[in-house]
C-alpha cells in the first residue's frame, strides 16, 4: 500500500467513515421500500405532482418505488438534521479538545433563536417596520449571533475567572440562558418574519435538498478544520487540553484561549439556531431542549476526548451524522420511538469503549516498539 | 529456603525497559535496600512487589511458593504492603477512618464510631505513634501520614512492608523516628524493602543492599561487605569523569540576568543573583530550600514574587510569563511530564510550542518553518524518534528531556533557567546534556542550573548558590567546589570531620 494511503488509513476520521458506509448499507437493505408520489417542477419552479390514468381509466398520482432509506428525500432530510448538529458540535469539539465542557449550547440556541425572532418579526409582514425586510435581516442575524456570542463570552469568563469546573458553569449557564429566552418571550411562539428570510433559507435544489442549511455546515467544519489543524490558536487549544501546567509553562495565555473557545461554541449555536429559525419560521423558548446532549455525544462519538486534547472537526462532523443516522435509522426501521434513547446512549457508550481499546492497542504497540 | 525471590522480573513502560530480568532474594526478618540512580528501576521493582505494577515476565516466590501479586489488594492478601511517597490515603477522610477503610466496624448495618475509634487507637499504639485518629488525614505531615501508612499495613498483618524513598520529604527529627521504628519492626520479624537512594542512611539502617542500574541487577551485598564509594561506582557503573567543560575557560560576557532582593512570601526571601553571558551558575540545596520557586518566580510564574530583575539590563516585570519570555528568558520545569511537555502531542509540536508566536504568519503556522527549525534542534540534540511525528509519550526519559531542551532552544532565548536538567534520565543521554550545556555557554548564553544532584552541578558550573530555607546560605567559586562544602552549605552546619 502506498505510504499516503496507509497514513489515511490511520486516521480515526477513516473508521468514522466505515462506520458510517456500514450504516448506510444496514439501511438500506433492511430499510424496504416506500411508494412515493413523483413530482414535477413546472414552469415558474411551484412543484406538483404528476397524474396518470390506471387501468379503469381513472385519474390517479403516478407514485414510484423507492427504497425507505436510500432515496433523495430522506437523504435531504438527513443532511438538514445533521446540519444542525454538526455545527454546534465543531464548537463543542474546540471546547472538549481545551479539557473543558459546555452545556449551555441548546439553551444559547434557544435564546439566540428568540431574540433573533424578536427582531425578524419586528420587521416582518404583520410587524411595525415591514418596509425594510433586508435590514430587518441583517439585524436579526446580527441579534442572533451576538447574543449568542455574548453568552459562550459570559460563560468563559466566569469559568477563567472564577475557576470553577465548566461543568458547573455551564450548568447554571444552561438554566439561566433558557430561563432568560422564557422571560422575554412569556412562552409564546414567535414567528411572521420577512418572508424573503425564509425563502433564502429554504432554498432548495434538486429533490427538495436544502442547501443552505448544508453549505453553512461545510463552511464551518472547513474553518473549524483550519483553524485546529493549520492556525497557531488551534495548536494552543490541543496544548492547553494535553497538559495546561505544560502550556502556561510554554508561555501559552491559557485564559485567553479558553475564553475564546466558549465564545466560539457559543457563536456556533448562535448559526445553528439562525438556520432554524429560518427553516421553521418560528422560534420559542423551548427550541433546543435536550441539544447540549445530542451535541456531545456527536463530538465524542467523533473522537474528541473528555479528558482533553484529542479530537477533529471532522471527525465531530462525521459523529453528527452518526448520531442522526441512528436516530432516523430508528424511524426508517420501524423500531419503537421509545427506543431510540436507549439506542443512542448506547453507541455513545460503545464508542468511547471503542476508543479507549483503540488507545490502548497504541500504548501497547509503544511499548512493544522500546 | 530465601523467604522472598524475584526471579527475572522484566517490566516494560512505553519507550523504556524499567527493569530488565532482575533476580534477588531477600532475607526474612531483615531490612534490604534496594538503590540506584533515578530510572534505574528500583520503584518499579518495589511496585511490582506491592501489585500496584505487574511485571511483564517473572515470578515471585514468597516462602518457596509462586505468588502473584497481581493488584495491591492481593498483595495485602499475601501479606506485603506497601508505604508510599505520595498520599495513599483519602485525605478528607480522619485517620480512624482510613485506617478501617476497607472493613469499617458495623453495627446493625450504621458505622459504630466507637469501635471505629478504638480500633484506630490501637493499631496507631502498635507502632508507636501519638495520633489524634479523629484528625483529617490531609492536615498530618508527610512524615506522620507515613506513620498511620505503616500502623495500616502492619494492622493488615502485612509480614513484608515496601517503602518507596520514605524520608525523602521528612524533617531530622521524623526521620530519626522512622528509623526507630523501621529497626523495631525488624525486631519483630517483619521484612523491610526500603527503595531509596540516600546512601547514608542505607548504611545505618539495612542488613543488604541491591544496586539496579538502567533496569539491571547489578549486585546484592550484606551491608557489612560493601562500602559507599563501592555502591557509587555500581549505581553510575563508571568512575565520575574528569573532564572540564570547554565553557570555564572562556571569557564571560556582560551580565545577561541580574536580580536583587528577589522575593516571595512563603518561598523565598532577598535572593540576590546574576548570571553572565557564557556562564553556568548552579542552584543548589535540599528539596524544599525554594531552589524550584526563584526560577519559577523569574519566569513569571509566582505572581506574589517581588524584586528588582534585570534581563540585559533592561528591568523586567515580575508576574508575567510573556514579558519575561519577550525579555529572552526560558525555562525547562523540574518536571518534564507535569509542566515542561503536552505528552499527547508529537515531538514537532513540543518543539515548537514556545516558539509559535515566531512561526506564525496572520495566525497560520508557517508548516514548512515550523518543520525546519524543530528538526534542526532535535538533530542538534540528538533526539532518538523514529520521526519528529512520533506522539512525544512514547519516547524515552532522556529522549523526552532533550525535546523539552529543544523546545527552549528553538525559542532562541539569551538566558535559560534549567530545574533538574537530568532528572529521570539515562546516563547515555545524561553525558549528550552536559555536553550541550556546555556548547550553549560557550555561544554566550546564560545557563542557571538547578540541581538536587551535586556531581552534575560541580561538574558543569562555574560558580554554585547555595540556599537553604528560602534564603541564600552562600556561593562557592570554582576552585572551592566539592561536596562536603556544598553539603555544610546545605544543611547549615558544619560538616562532620
Amino acid at each position: 500500500m502506498p505510504a499516503r494511503l496507509r497514513a489515511l488509513f490511520r486516521f480515526q476520521e477513516s473508521g468514522l467513515l466505515l462506520v458510517i458506509l456500514a450504516l448506510g448499507a444496514l439501511l438500506t437493505a433492511f430499510a424496504g421500500t416506500v411508494r412515493t408520489p413523483v413530482f414535477e417542477r413546472a414552469a415558474d419552479g411551484t412543484r406538483a405532482r404528476v397524474y396518470t390514468t390506471d387501468a379503469a381509466g381513472e385519474r390517479v398520482p403516478l407514485t414510484i418505488e423507492k427504497n425507505k432509506f436510500l432515496n433523495a428525500q430522506n437523504l435531504a432530510q438527513l443532511a438538514k438534521d445533521t446540519s444542525f448538529i454538526a455545527i454546534m458540535a465543531v464548537g463543542m469539539a474546540l471546547v472538549i479538545i481545551s479539557g473543558g465542557i459546555d452545556l449551555t449550547v441548546g439553551s444559547i440556541y434557544a435564546l439566540a433563536s428568540v431574540a433573533g425572532a424578536l427582531v425578524l418579526r419586528h420587521f416582518g409582514a404583520e410587524g411595525p417596520a415591514a418596509s425594510s425586510p433586508i435590514l430587518g435581516i441583517l439585524l436579526g442575524t446580527g441579534t442572533c449571533l451576538g447574543i449568542a456570542a455574548l453568552c459562550g463570552l459570559a460563560s468563559g469568563s466566569l469559568i477563567v475567572a472564577l475557576r470553577v469546573h465548566p461543568f458547573i458553569i455551564t450548568l447554571g449557564g444552561m438554566a439561566i440562558y433558557r430561563g432568560i429566552a422564557f422571560v422575554i418571550t412569556e412562552g409564546q411562539s414567535i414567528g411572521s418574519f420577512p418572508a424573503a428570510f425564509r425563502e433564502f433559507v429554504r432554498f432548495e435544489v434538486g429533490d427538495g435538498l436544502g442547501v443552505v442549511p448544508l453549505a453553512t455546515m461545510l463552511v464551518v467544519l472547513f474553518v473549524g478544520w483550519i483553524f485546529l489543524s493549520r492556525l497557531a490558536a488551534g495548536r494552543r487549544v490541543y496544548a492547553i487540553g494535553g497538559n495546561e501546567l505544560a502550556a502556561r509553562f510554554s508561555g501559552i495565555r491559557v485564559e485567553r484561549v479558553k475564553l475564546g473557545v466558549y465564545v466560539i461554541s457559543g457563536l456556533c449555536a448562535g448559526i445553528a439556531a439562525l438556520l432554524s429559525i429560518g427553516y421553521y419560521g418560528a422560534a420559542t423558548s423551548g427550541d433546543g431542549q435536550g441539544y447540549e446532549l445530542n451535541v456531545i455525544a456527536a463530538a465524542v462519538v467523533g473522537g474528541a476526548s473528555l479528558n482533553g486534547g484529542r479530537g477533529s472537526a471532522l471527525g465531530v462532523v462525521l459523529g453528527a451524522l452518526i448520531i442522526q443516522m441512528i436516530s432516523s435509522g430508528i424511524v426508517i426501521l420501524g423500531i419503537n420511538q421509545n427506543y431510540s434513547q436507549i439506542i443512542i446512549g448506547s453507541v455513545v457508550i460503545f464508542a468511547v469503549v471503542l476508543d479507549n481499546l483503540n488507545t490502548w492497542l497504541a500504548k501497547r504497540r509503544l511499548t512493544a516498539a522500546a | 529456603m530465601p523467604f522472598l525471590e524475584f526471579r527475572q522480573i522484566t517490566k516494560r513502560f512505553p519507550g523504556v525497559l524499567a527493569l530488565d530480568g532482575v533476580s534477588l532474594t531477600v532475607e526474612r526478618g531483615t531490612c534490604h535496600a534496594l538503590i540506584g540512580e533515578n530510572g534505574a528501576g528500583k520503584s518499579t521493582l518495589g511496585k511490582i512487589l506491592a501489585g500496584v505494577y505487574t511485571a511483564d515476565s517473572g515470578q515471585i516466590f514468597i516462602d518457596g511458593r509462586p505468588v502473584a501479586p497481581t493488584t495491591p489488594l492481593a498483595a495485602r492478601e499475601l501479606g506485603i504492603a506497601m508505604v508510599h511517597q505520595e498520599l495513599a490515603f483519602c485525605p478528607n477522610l480522619s485517620v480512624a477512618e482510613n485506617l478501617c477503610l476497607g472493613d469499617f466496624p458495623r453495627r446493625r448495618g450504621f458505622i459504630d464510631r466507637s469501635a471505629l475509634r478504638a480500633r484506630a487507637r490501637a493499631l496507631l499504639a502498635a507502632v508507636g505513634a501519638d495520633i489524634d485518629p479523629d484528625i483529617p488525614i490531609g492536615t498530618l505531615s508527610t512524615g506522620r501520614e507515613q506513620l498511620v501508612q505503616i500502623a495500616a499495613a502492619v494492622g493488615t498483618g502485612a509480614q513484608i512492608i515496601v517503602m518507596d524513598e520514605p524520608t525523602s520529604s521528612l524533617s531530622a527529627a521524623e526521620t530519626a523516628d522512622l528509623f526507630r521504628l523501621v529497626r523495631e519492626l525488624k525486631a519483630r520479624g517483619l521484612t523491610l524493602i526500603y527503595v531509596s537512594h540516600r546512601l547514608e542512611e542505607l548504611f545505618a539502617l539495612c542488613d543488604h543492599i541491591t544496586v539496579l542500574r538502567d533496569g539491571r541487577h547489578i549486585a546484592t551485598e550484606a551491608i557489612t561487605s560493601t562500602t559507599p564509594a563501592r555502591v557509587v561506582t555500581q549505581m553510575i557503573g563508571r568512575e565520575l569523569r574528569a573532564h572540564t567543560p570547554a565553557h570555564l575557560t572562556r571569557e564571560l560576557g556582560p551580565v545577561r540576568l541580574s536580580a536583587t532582593a528577589l522575593t516571595s512570601p512563603g518561598h523565598f526571601t532577598n535572593i540576590p543573583l546574576s548570571v553572565r553571558a557564557g556562564e553556568i551558575v548552579g542552584l543548589a540545596g535540599i528539596v524544599g530550600a525554594g531552589r524550584s520557586e526563584v526560577v519559577q518566580a523569574l519566569f513569571g510564574l509566582d505572581p506574589a514574587a517581588t524584586g528588582e530583575v534585570r534581563i540585559n539590563d533592561r528591568p523586567l516585570a515580575l508576574g508575567s510569563v510573556e514579558q519575561a519570555l519577550a525579555a529572552g528568558l526560558g525555562l525547562v520545569p523540574e518536571d518534564r511530564k507535569r509542566q515542561g511537555l503536552v505528552l499527547g502531542l508529537n515531538c514537532r509540536e513540543n518543539t515548537a510550542l514556545a516558539a509559535l508566536p515566531l512561526l506564525t504568519r496572520f495566525g497560520f503556522v508557517r508548516r514548512a518553518a515550523e518543520a525546519t527549525l524543530t528538526a534542526r534542534y532535535a538533530t542538534r540534540l540528538r533526539v532518538k524518534t523514529p520521526s519528529m511525528e512520533t506522539i512525544t509519550a512514547g519516547l524515552s526519559g532522556g529522549n523526552q528531556q532533550k525535546i523539552a531542551l529543544a523546545k527552549w532552544l528553538a525559542r532562541d532565548c539569551d538566558v535559560l533557567l534549567i530545574d533538574e536538567p537530568t532528572r529521570g534520565v539515562d546516563v547515555g543521554a545524561k553525558a549528550e546534556i552536559y555536553q550541550l550545556l556546555d556548547e550553549l555557554a560557550c555561544e554566550g548564553k546564560a545557563l542557571l542550573v538547578v540541581s538536587s544532584e551535586l556531581p552534575e552541578l560541580i561538574g558543569l558550573c562555574r560558580r554554585i548558590l547555595v540556599m537553604r530555607q528560602g534564603a541564600l546560605a552562600g556561593e562557592l567559586p570554582h576552585a572551592a567546589f566539592s561536596e562536603a562544602a556544598l553539603m555544610q552549605l546545605m544543611a547549615g552546619f558544619p560538616a562532620a570531620a
